[in-house]
């Protein structure tokens, strides 16, 4: 008798991504579970250039710091999840999370008689 | 990735979302831009901006690429639109031919 075929788990070695956000700018990135935070900031030092000492990335919305030697899925950072990236600033500390929101901008917009789409 | 395999899509609002150039290119519109010879110019700096589409629509689109080549590579998930976003989602995306 044949051996049943093992059902993939949905998120074993498959593909997923992460939304990565800084003020107005959002980074999708291509990942797999297994991968490690330190991995993820270099590929964000290839497309930023910020060095990966300089990146701190923190797990949205509880606010969790991400640490470089764990793997996302130990982190429970699954597909889709954001993370707020923040950068160190000149006084060797790490700048608060900053993210700005599309909504905070809809008043003016609206003040300015632009069409809403 | 490197930084010339990513494009910058900006919002109406100036939002930026850097993706790659793969997911981009699931939109029609948006591979005629990156691959017609002579070139648009903002592609040229990797950069398209979309006066006409709002932040949160852009961002949908972002992972609507995504979800495109999961799909396309198999993994069979849904995709889900809050309905308030629907009629501007369409819009959008017959522009984009997506």
């Amino acid at each position: 008798m044949s051996q049943p075929s093992r059902p993939k788990s949905p998120d074993d070695q498959t593909g997923m991504y992460i939304r990565v956000k800084r003020n107005k700018t959002t980074y999708f990135l291509q990942c797999v579970p297994s991968e490690t935070i330190l991995q993820i900031k270099e590929k964000l030092h290839e497309i930023t250039d910020q060095p990966v000492e300089n990146q701190r990335l923190i797990l949205l919305p509880n606010r969790e710091m991400l640490e470089d030697s764990k793997s996302l899925a130990d982190q429970k950072v699954e597909n889709d999840a954001v993370v707020a990236l923040t950068l160190r600033k000149d006084d060797n500390e790490f700048e608060e999370v900053n993210i700005v929101r599309p909504n905070d901008f809809y008043q003016s917009r609206e003040a300015d008689g632009g069409s809403n789409w | 990735m490197k930084k010339e395999d990513t494009v910058m899509l900006i919002s109406a609002e100036g939002f930026e979302f850097v993706i790659d150039k793969k997911a981009a290119m699931v939109s029609q519109t948006i591979r005629n831009m990156l691959t017609s010879p002579g070139g648009f110019s903002e592609t040229e700096h990797g950069k398209v901006t979309f006066p006409e589409i709002s932040t949160t629509i852009l961002e949908k689109i972002c992972q609507y690429f995504y979800w495109s080549l999961q799909y396309a590579s198999g993994k069979e998930t849904e995709f889900h639109i809050e309905p308030e976003l629907t009629l501007e989602l369409m819009m959008a995306a017959n522009y984009l031919h997506t």
